[in-house]
């Protein structure tokens, strides 16, 4: 069945990724040891409290430079780490065993409070504003629950004269400057690694990833309990070196803050975050004395000026710096990833029985107008079941309703014979089902290999830390890539492709999640003749050689009738008709349907039936 | 108990009259400005210009306006054009914006608190108990704001532009509406009603350089769950405006800031239109 | 045999000469010069940069006076300003940089508590005696620290006495701002209410930055006290309260423990019939008052800033730390802190001496606003006692 597997090596050059990122890690430790005895102690001061700002600003980055999560809360969770230190050792006292209960008490609740926010504000279907005014909420009410808090909490004042580790400021200086470094080198590792790749799509495609069978929503949400905690980690040790909590670092004040930082260092850029908050929180404490009010406005004027004009902020300017001053590597995006054929996963064949897809009066209205109504029918695998109808006719809206469980308004849709009830779009991929678009949605900042390995994210969890040299992918999404010469274009930016490369990308992301039934609509969308065929032999190979039920949604009646298996006629959504190809092509209703249809370069019926009648 | 209802129903009317502008820069562009907090404050500091100018304190709600107008032209010109396609960013913008207002402020006016002198004071009878006249006044004025921009949306041809572009932008445009001329108008008028809200409120708050901020949050929760719908709006200062007086009144006033917010966020993580018909 | 005389070596001798003794006076003059550095860590943005200005200008004629009578064993003061933004964060940055970088000899100033709070781990580590010259919520104890404004216990019994003698107030209904000054002060003012034997009827909280009082004057007006008492947040809470009572048409007796005569002067014919208790009013007939609001007005003239509550004690413990300095003999933090406790100064609010454990009894004035906006001191009680504000430290 399966062709002989084939994989095309190219000479790979990665050396261990990781070393780089360590080696300069650890030079960093060793400076800051130096630094920690030979700096003024004013300087030594600041730059304790800088360095742990900057861990928290790392945390933003990630979030919302890498992921595109706008928060303005990781200042709450600052807090939260730093009150538990304060708390517990105002009122219950300082010993080690008391340190240890106010970092667990304080991971622990900073990680509680990101559930809650992240059952609130990620699921499926929310918008990323509802999600920014969650993060903005968090700061408002935490402070205002320690107003009310009065002596317990110590309200507006704070606590202070709690007593703390009995260590030289010089030894505070290093454990907070290794703390951010520790966090950058690891940062910088997840986001080379193939696995921080995602984050990027996500930023990018949101509903691409769902569709991809990954659970955006979790995915956002387990990244921002891990925020989360690494930003208490910073309060606990900030309140333990400075002796004091105030509600002002567990504010929205502080958490906008934040965001400034990130956005003037450069935002998706690790190092550029990490040095705007140092500088511009050193260089507050220099000159804030001389010019109070001119500071934070310019500081504003820069804010808008870089949102506005230069949205990767500083980091140009500094990557442009460092390259200067480190010997140049190849940048990780370049790496050629080798496509190999992925073994054959064990077949479950207890669903066989059923056909691959089955639609039972299926409907859908949107108020009082009927889009679909009572659409019914059965597919098969091996099936090539095309879709056709005129604009308007709810087409679209019947794929949709297909691989997103949330959408229909009424009847059945069963998957190998499992209902998909109300399931999302990522569920019911891994019931079998993969959803090509209209417009070819792939991610533009990724390279052809990184956007497939995405695809392959549900079956094979990518690296966290590290980049693959291969990626093992079923033979039909080889095929796809073969047949379009995608597969030697492993390192070119998605963005370069041309119009057909992305539509068959697209393609082969969706066979890579291994599919029963591939739902394509209009995969001929502006292609060219050649392509066009390329892509119908494509389709046939699909469903003849590799058994796959695919359900085509399409205008391009030439098209239609030399590749289908069988065609259904929609018309203001209901089924007219269903049947093999000739009988549907040759039909006096269909052409009916289409009078009066013209479509710029589209064969219209009357030219199909060369022998029929006009 | 009567003193309780005309809490709740002038709670609402201010809140609806803070909102309104946030309101129909949210519906058309769909981007909340950061730096209606500013625009407030600026209203605000109109008042007080008017003040020092010796007329009328009446004379405040149309220079407001005016102003509001005129810094919405700057606003929307080089701060929102250039992000209609990014509105996280252009809620950073806006920001920022609020930021730089507030500092000039302050550079400008000095960080005091400025004293303007109460059109109206007192309180009248009513019903049997007391209550503060001018608060009775702002009903009425939010009653006018809203007949004001629902003629406006519903009767003058913009206005049906504007609801065209609000329903569905690209066809809007396909079929020749201008949508920049649109977002153009409605950022400005927004901002206007931002700066006249800022100088309705000066009787009953001070006016300093911050004055806008506590209205923020409040104000955009407000919006987010009313959609892009009037209506929507009033049954949601009533309906959040009264819970916020309710829990202030019989519980705690510190839970009754927390009201709105923690409410609406609640609400649209049900049920996300919010308010608006689904 | 006759040495010859060499002029050119009799000239090299004496530019020798001169040159060591120049060499020699200079850094006899270094030493004597070198300045003593007087730290003032002030909100110069933030909540109190209303005030700051004030409290700096004081601080500055307290030098410029000094420093014309000699300075403090012969050597001149200088002040070093910083923004402490009226915070925690701010305060932590302004206290490092006056104790760690510009290496001051002390700090006098005014803070929000939470700046106070941030800064004293600073002042322990570095060792610097610390005069806080604020009015606050009492009870901040630390060995380098001492206080010469006033505390609850000797602000809230002058308004209460009066209103329960004068007025005959029974009930009392308490509204304050949500954060430790506010809620101590209420705190303070509601046990000693009911030592006296009035009954507080409500007592009410906003957020420090809520500005709709709606709902709990709604209740004020349901409970038909006799008397208000208010201690909120400085500046607008305070405006934006007065405002909405007046418009909701409340006049009973009204006593405002967070308001100064600045604010109230600006709060215009709202403020009227407002009663404040404070150590300091302008209208203090007093030589020494009267002296140091000439001098300020000689040094400042227009740009005058009213001295005021905040501003006057700055003044006064400038001259404390000089006579502690003097009385020590030196500037060595371990000699002078426990000096601060047995020098006195005659200053615009009276006799000055940090002697109560840490603390102060001061003159209390009791005033009312008028219309045009001016406070007419009405009764004034002499050395109230701070009470038990520091056991520990004696």
């Amino acid at each position: 069945m399966a062709d002989p597997v084939s994989s095309i090596s190219i000479p790979t050059a990665t050396t261990a990724p990781w070393k780089g990122p360590v080696a300069l890690g650890v030079a960093g430790l060793v400076v800051l040891a130096v630094c920690s005895v030979a700096m003024p102690t004013f300087l030594v001061n600041n730059l304790i409290r800088a360095f742990l700002y900057a861990a928290v600003a790392l945390t933003v980055d990630l979030l919302w430079g890498y992921t595109g999560i706008l928060t303005f809360g990781q200042s709450a969770f600052f807090g939260i780490g730093a009150y538990a230190a304060g708390l517990i050792f105002t009122h219950l006292g300082f010993s080690w065993g008391y340190a240890a209960l106010a970092l667990v008490a304080g991971i622990g609740v900073a990680w509680a409070v990101s559930r809650v926010v992240g059952w609130l504000a990620f699921y499926h279907g929310a918008s990323p504003l509802y999600a920014s005014v969650v993060t903005l909420v968090l700061p408002i009410v935490l402070v205002q629950g320690i107003y009310s808090g009065g002596e317990f909490t110590g309200s507006s004042s704070g606590l202070s004269g709690f007593d703390s580790f009995d260590i030289p400021i010089e030894l505070w200086f290093f454990i907070a400057g290794a703390f951010l470094i520790v966090l950058a080198v690891m940062a910088w590792l997840f986001v080379s690694s193939d696995a921080g790749r995602l984050l990027v799509a996500i930023r990018e495609n949101e509903v691409r990833c769902e569709y991809l069978g990954i659970d955006v929503s979790r995915y956002k949400a387990r990244l921002m309990d891990t925020a989360a905690v690494i930003a208490a980690l910073a309060g606990f040790l900030f309140a333990c070196v400075q002796m004091v909590v105030a509600p002002e670092y567990a504010g929205f004040v502080f958490g906008t803050e934040l965001v400034i930082w990130v956005a003037l260092g450069g935002r998706g850029s690790l190092l550029g975050p990490i040095v705007g908050t140092m500088l511009i929180d050193v260089g507050s404490a220099y000159l804030s004395g001389d010019l109070p009010y001119i500071w934070t406005l310019l500081v504003g004027i820069a804010f808008v000026v870089v949102i506005v004009a230069m949205p990767r902020g500083l980091a140009p300017l500094i990557a442009g710096g460092v390259r200067h001053l480190v010997p140049r590597r190849r940048r990780a995006a370049a790496v050629p990833v080798a496509f190999c054929s992925a073994q054959a996963r064990a077949q479950d064949h207890a669903h066989d029985a059923w056909p691959a897809l089955s639609v039972h009066d299926v409907q859908k209205h949107f108020g009082s107008l009927k889009v679909l109504d009572g659409i019914t029918f059965d597919a098969r695998a091996g099936e090539l079941l095309s879709l056709i109808g005129p604009n308007g006719a709810g087409k679209s809206t019947l794929m949709r309703c297909i691989a997103d469980g949330a959408e229909r308004s009424g009847g059945s849709v069963k998957i190998s014979g499992t209902e998909i009830g109300t399931l999302a779009p990522y569920d019911c991929v891994a019931l079998g089902v993969g959803r090509k678009f209209q417009t070819a949605t792939v991610f533009e900042s990724l390279t052809v290999g990184e956007a497939l390995r995405i695809a392959r994210h549900r079956v094979a969890p990518p690296s966290r830390w590290r980049r693959e040299p291969t990626l093992a992918l079923p033979q039909p999404a080889l095929d796809v890539l073969r047949t379009t010469g995608l597969d030697r274009m492993s390192d070119r930016e998605c963005r370069y492709l041309s119009h057909g490369q992305k539509q068959a990308l697209e393609l082969a992301m969706v066979l890579a999640l291994e599919p029963h039934t591939v739902l394509l609509d209009e995969p001929t969308a502006g292609l060219t003749k050649q392509e066009r065929t390329q892509i119908g032999e494509i389709f046939v190979a699909l469903s003849s050689r590799y058994r796959m039920c695919l359900l085509l949604v399409e205008h391009d009646l030439d098209f239609v009738q030399q590749i289908s298996s069988r065609i259904v006629v929609l018309h203001q959504g209901r089924i007219v008709m269903d049947g093999g190809v000739d009988e549907v092509v040759g039909s006096e209703l269909v052409r009916a349907v289409y009078a009066g249809e013209s479509h710029a370069g589209e064969p219209r019926v009357g030219e199909l039936n060369s022998e029929g009648q006009p | 108990m009567l003193n309780l209802g005309l809490d709740v129903v002038t709670t609402a009317a201010i809140l609806f009259i803070v909102s309104a502008g946030l309101l129909m820069i949210f519906g058309v562009m769909k981007i909340i400005n950061f730096s209606h907090g500013a625009f407030l404050t600026l209203g605000g500091y109109s008042s007080v210009i008017v003040g020092h100018a010796g007329l009328n304190w009446w004379w405040s709600v149309p220079f407001a306006l005016l102003t509001g107008f005129v810094l919405g032209i700057g606003v929307e010109r080089f701060i929102v054009r250039p992000l209609y396609a990014r509105p996280l960013d252009a809620i950073l913008a806006t920001w920022g914006l609020g930021i730089i207002v507030g500092q000039i402020i302050t550079l400008v006016f000095g960080r005091e608190v400025q004293m303007v002198v109460s059109p109206v004071d007192g309180a009248i009878a009513v019903f049997g108990g007391h209550y503060s006249v001018y608060r009775l006044i702002l009903v009425g004025v939010a009653v006018l704001v809203a007949l004001a921009l629902g003629g406006l949306l519903n009767g003058t041809r913009l206005g049906l532009q504007t609801r065209a572009v609000i329903m569905n932008e690209s066809l809007a445009r396909a079929l020749g509406i201008s949508s920049a001329r649109v977002r153009f108008m409605t950022f400005c008028t927004g901002a206007a009603l931002a700066s006249a809200a800022g100088a309705l409120i000066t009787p009953l708050s001070s006016v300093d350089p911050n004055m806008g901020v506590p209205w923020i949050v409040g104000a955009f929760m407000l919006v987010l769950v009313s959609g892009s719908s009037l209506l929507s709006l009033a049954l949601a200062s009533l309906v959040l405006g009264g819970a916020q007086v309710l829990v202030s009144t019989f519980v705690n006033p510190v839970l009754g800031g927390l009201t709105i917010a923690v409410l609406a966020a609640l609400l649209l993580r049900l049920r996300p239109e919010g308010f608006a018909r689904g | 045999m006759m040495k010859k005389f060499s002029s050119s070596r009799y000239t090299r001798s004496v530019l020798a000469a001169a040159l060591g003794a120049y060499l020699l006076a200079a850094s006899c003059a270094a030493l004597a010069a070198d300045p003593v550095k007087i730290g003032v860590p002030v909100g110069l943005s933030g909540a109190n940069s209303v005030v700051a200005p004030s409290v700096v200008q004081a601080a500055q004629l307290a030098v410029d006076e000094i420093n014309a009578k000699g300075g403090i064993l012969g050597r001149q003061v200088s002040l070093e300003v910083a923004d402490d933004g009226s915070g925690a964060a701010g305060a932590q940055k302004a206290f490092d940089s006056l104790i760690f970088d510009k290496k001051v000899n002390a700090l006098i100033s005014m803070e929000t508590s939470a700046a106070r709070n941030a800064g004293l781990p600073i002042v322990t580590r570095g060792k610097v005696p610390y005069i806080y010259t604020s009015f606050y919520e009492g009870r901040s104890c630390n060995r380098y620290m001492y206080v010469d404004a006033w505390v609850p216990d000797q602000q809230v019994a002058p308004i209460v006495d009066y209103f329960m003698k004068q007025d005959h107030a029974k009930t009392f209904f308490l509204v304050g701002s949500d954060y430790a000054f506010g809620r101590g002060m209420l705190d303070f003012t509601k046990s000693y209410i009911e030592k006296k034997g009035g009954k507080v009827v409500g007592n009410e909280y906003l957020p420090m930055d809520g500005s709709d009082w709606t709902s709990i004057i709604s209740k004020l007006q349901g409970a038909k006290p006799d008397a208000i008492i208010t201690s909120t947040a400085g500046g607008a809470p305070n405006v934006t309260l007065t405002k909405q009572l007046r418009a909701a048409g409340v006049t009973i007796p009204y006593g405002n423990l967070a308001v100064d005569e600045g604010t109230a002067k600006s709060m215009g014919a709202d403020a009227a019939g407002i009663y404040i208790s404070g150590s300091y009013v302008t209208n203090i007939d007093s030589p020494a008052n009267h002296a140091f609001l000439a001098a300020m007005q000689k040094r400042f003239g227009s740009d005058l800033k009213t001295p005021n509550d905040l501003s006057v004690p700055e003044y006064e413990a400038i001259y404390l730390y000089k006579a502690a300095v003097e009385k020590a003999g030196s500037f060595d933090t371990a000699k002078v802190t426990p000096a601060l406790a047995q020098v006195s100064f005659n200053g615009p609010r009276g006799d000055i001496k940090m002697d109560k454990q840490h603390h102060t009894p001061l003159t209390m004035y009791l005033g009312q606003v008028q219309t045009d906006g001016s406070v007419k001191v009405i009764q004034s009680f002499a050395s109230v006692d701070p009470g038990a504000q520091c056991p520990g430290l004696k």
